[in-house]
């Protein structure tokens, strides 16, 4: 048995180390059957397997690598796993299959606090984390403590389930009602990638809107500062082609690629704008010593005029707010 | 072999059943019937050919009489009227319709006396093919009969007896067509009436030959049918497919389906117009050339009855010692439970069916129905439960985990065939939906079956649920599961495992507790075959051994 163990391990690790990832994708559902046996191992102390398995599954370049058949399977891992099997096998688990099991998410961050951080392992939960808030009835039951998990900013790979949902409009705003601006720039950080564009137009507006809204206060220069060199960092990459793209992550397209270039184009003029805007709003304060934040003050539009207008009387109007204030 | 299996005490039930009937071979009756009919066209035969005979030498009576006319004449030229009789010239020989004529009659009476020849040796064959061998024990006995049932299909036998009745049909035909030559040249109104019976009889014949051949339903089938059926097929099988494609083109371009409605859609008002009558007479006049063209779509239709016998697959070579072995017993499995009703003779016979190693390429799919029989017999269903036969405990529980590994067996080689679909429409008939077999010991294996035949109605799915059998029982049907896993591999160009194995292995190792060991290698094992592993060198194969020890 132990033979026939180290046959098959070997086996995937050649898998995963060929150029060609058709071969995984083509045979992940005897990989996927492996997965309930590999988290046993990996529990007895033997894991190999499992992280062979985890190898593979990266390295296929595949949304769901799993056969969905393991989804009763997913149900009984809290009991047959390791808490590290358990947060790294729960990327691999399809989240909205299991809608009834609000007591898994509970178990799973449970598992998640126990786990010594590694990027493997921040990279899984923040995953699944994004994958739970896509389903409706498991979303209530995430811990708020888990969001902090986002702080730490894991790079995801480029082929991320999490992620690819993790745009849409209904996620966007539960992150930004928690209110709190570490944990929004980090869901920024993560979900804006050369990987993928913002699919939910609406999320895309949203994005745009909560930029002034959250971004444009006083003490945001860093954050902002965070999040242009991103949005650089992401168009740079995008300027290699789609060939180089297509390397890492093959689902994309043209389409994509002009997508996500205007996307995050349009991004970063948001937040060049609010900063000129802010420059200027802070020029024309510079002599108040006023602790007003100008852009909640007046609202995005008003600011823009002000930004953009020489006239005398508006600038009175500054003056007599910063007086008020 | 049945070799342990069966017990002494079921010799008598045995050598009983060995008498109750011969599968496939012809009867020494019909080989008698062929001889008397023999016989009976080798006399009619040479009743034409003594008739005719006379007329292949001269006639000394004609020539006589003529001769006699002219001495007549010589002595009184009045005396023969206006007659000026001639002395006959040298008889030169036959006419060359009355040899054609004696050929043919001399061809169909060596063709009846030939057939007749065949039909005493094969009463001799029959005669030792149904001889029961007393010698030996039932096992040997069985082998023994079996090797001969093998033989008369490996060399053909059925189709040597069967060109018996086909010569005989030849003679006739040769008998028919001498006859009317022959009546020809006596009288033509004579021959006309032959001549007309005998192409009745050679169309009806045609007729039925085509019909036999397109439908092999059709009740009328002959020697001839059942050859050009597979002469068909072999062409179907090397004809490449855009000929196919041509054909079914060629139908759908017919005439006979255009012609109709191209006239009526040209008909013109007033109906009697000269247009109309035009193209009506046209339309008749185009009929038999459009028939003619028609007659491509009998070959299509006959390519399409003769696809339905194609073999879904070419089998794989297995190269094991003891194949031919194994193809003997399965033959010996199958011939037992479908002819003995002694339930100790069941019970020996289907656990040796459980020890076999089947191979799929001896795999006979009837067998699925004969341990369905098995286990109808030994229970009976009141409503939603089963009760099981006092005394037949045992049987149930074997027979039930034979027609599981029998299922799955079908279900990996063929999901579509008609055995495995037969014993569904009589599980759907026996067992409600609701059916429950809970408190029996084949509960986990009658319901991984009622899963396939009743819960997984129309989706053709194998779900393995809540399977979870004793060990014995799961190490059993694991290996066999490996065995179809390989075969499986193979038989799909060395590209996938069948799903519902993947399955097995999933389910299996997800339970919990684990299975034992041997099922978590042979589950591994099916995954390394999925995964291209050559997996001959790990021992992981070697489990024969291990299977049956934990029996």
């Amino acid at each position: 048995m132990e033979q026939i163990s180290n046959l098959i391990t070997e086996k995937m690790k050649t898998m995963a180390k060929a150029e060609d990832y058709h071969p995984l994708q083509s045979k992940r559902k005897a990989i996927t059957t492996l997965l309930p046996y590999a988290i046993r191992l990996e529990k007895d102390g033997q894991p190999e397997m499992l992280d062979t398995f985890l190898h593979a599954a990266r390295a296929s370049k595949e949304w769901e690598l799993t056969w969905h058949r393991t989804w009763k399977y997913a149900r009984r891992l809290p009991h047959k796993a390791s808490p590290r099997a358990f947060i790294l096998a729960s990327p691999h688990v399809r989240w909205y299959l299991l809608t009834d099991d609000g007591d898994l998410v509970q178990e799973w961050a449970a598992a998640a606090s126990v786990v010594p951080y590694t990027e493997e392992v921040g990279q899984s939960v923040v995953d699944v984390l994004l994958q739970i808030m896509e389903v409706d009835e498991l979303a209530p039951h995430i811990p708020v403590g888990m969001w902090s998990w986002l702080i730490r900013q894991p790079s995801l790979p480029p082929v991320c389930y999490g992620r690819f949902i993790g745009t849409h409009t209904y996620i966007f705003r539960a992150v930004r009602a928690l209110k709190d601006i570490e944990i929004l720039k980090s869901y920024l950080l993560l979900v804006w990638s050369e990987w993928g564009c913002i699919q939910d137009g609406n999320s895309f507006k949203d994005m745009c809107a909560s930029i002034w809204k959250y971004f444009s206060g006083n003490g945001m220069g860093d954050h902002r500062a965070e999040l242009v060199q991103r949005l650089d960092h992401i168009l740079g990459q995008l300027d290699q082609g789609l060939d180089y793209l297509k390397q890492h992550n093959p689902q994309l397209g043209r389409y994509d690629l002009w997508r996500m270039k205007s996307q995050y184009k349009e991004l970063k003029e948001v937040l060049l704008e609010v900063e000129r805007c802010m420059f200027s709003l802070i020029s024309y304060f510079s002599h108040t010593n006023s602790k007003l934040d100008i852009i909640q003050w007046f609202g995005r539009d008003v600011c823009l005029h002000i930004v953009n207008s020489t006239a005398i009387g508006v600038k009175v109007l500054l003056l007599y707010v910063s007086w008020v204030q | 072999m049945v070799r342990q299996g069966v017990h002494e005490e079921t010799r008598g039930g045995l050598e009983h059943d060995f008498n109750l009937c011969e599968l496939r071979a012809p009867s020494t009756g019909s080989t008698d019937l062929h001889r008397s009919q023999a016989g009976l066209f080798s006399a009619v035969a040479s009743a034409f050919i003594i008739e005719v005979n006379s007329e292949l030498r001269p006639d000394r009576r004609d020539e006589t009489a003529n001769l006699l006319r002219v001495l007549i004449y010589q002595v009184n030229s009045t005396a023969l009227g206006n007659h000026i009789p001639i002395i006959p010239p040298e008889w030169s020989g036959p006419s060359r319709a009355f040899v054609a004529v004696q050929a043919t009659l001399f061809a169909s009476l060596a063709t009846s006396l030939f057939s007749a020849f065949l039909a005493m040796l094969g009463k001799q064959w029959l005669n030792r093919y149904t001889s029961t061998d007393m010698r030996g024990t039932a096992i040997e006995r069985s082998q023994n009969r079996q090797r001969k049932l093998d033989g008369v299909i490996t060399w053909y036998f059925d189709h040597v007896m069967e060109s018996l009745p086909l010569m005989l049909q030849i003679a006739l035909l040769l008998l028919g067509l001498a006859l009317s030559r022959y009546l020809w040249e006596v009288n033509i109104i004579v021959a006309c009436v032959v001549i007309g019976v005998t192409s009745l009889g050679v169309t009806f014949y045609v007729f039925i030959a085509i019909a036999g051949t397109a439908f092999e339903s059709c009740p009328y089938q002959t020697p001839i049918a059942r050859t050009l059926r597979h002469t068909f097929h072999w062409i179907y099988l090397h004809t490449p497919h855009p000929v196919h494609v041509i054909i079914s083109n060629l139908i759908q371009i017919s005439w006979c389906c255009q012609l109709p409605g191209g006239w009526w859609s040209s008909l013109e008002q007033p109906w009697y117009s000269t247009t109309n009558i035009v193209t009506s007479l046209t339309c008749i006049a185009l009929i038999p050339v459009a028939l003619l063209v028609d007659l491509s779509r009998l070959v299509p239709e006959i390519v399409w009855s003769l696809s339905q016998d194609q073999p879904t697959s070419t089998s794989p070579q297995i190269h094991a010692l003891d194949q031919q072995m194994i193809a003997l017993d399965l033959g010996c499995i199958s011939w037992i439970l479908q002819t003995s009703l002694d339930k100790a003779v069941h019970l020996s016979t289907l656990k040796h069916l459980q020890q076999q190693m089947l191979t799929p390429i001896n795999f006979d799919p009837a067998i699925v129905a004969y341990c369905f029989d098995v286990f109808i017999g030994c229970i009976n269903v009141n409503g939603c439960e089963v009760v099981v036969v006092q005394g037949l405990e045992q049987l149930t529980s074997v027979s039930a985990l034979c027609l599981f590994h029998m299922i799955s067996h079908l279900w990996v080689m063929d999901p579509t065939s008609g055995a495995l679909r037969d014993v569904r429409q009589r599980y759907n008939k026996i067992f409600p939906a609701n059916v429950t077999f809970h408190g029996h010991q084949f509960f986990q294996t009658m319901n991984a079956i009622h899963q396939v035949f009743i819960q997984s109605v129309g989706r053709q799915d194998f779900r393995w649920g809540h399977y979870k059998p004793p060990s014995d029982e799961h190490t059993l049907v694991a290996h066999t599961l490996l065995k179809l896993a390989q075969f499986g591999y193979k038989r799909m160009g060395q590209a996938k495992v069948p799903r519902l194995l993947l399955r097995f292995a999933l389910h299996s190792l997800s339970l919990d507790p684990l299975p034992p060991a041997p099922v978590i290698a042979d589950c591994l094992s099916i995954i390394a075959v999925d995964l291209g592993c050559n997996i001959s060198n790990t021992g992981a194969v070697t489990l024969d051994e291990r299977s049956v020890h934990t029996l």
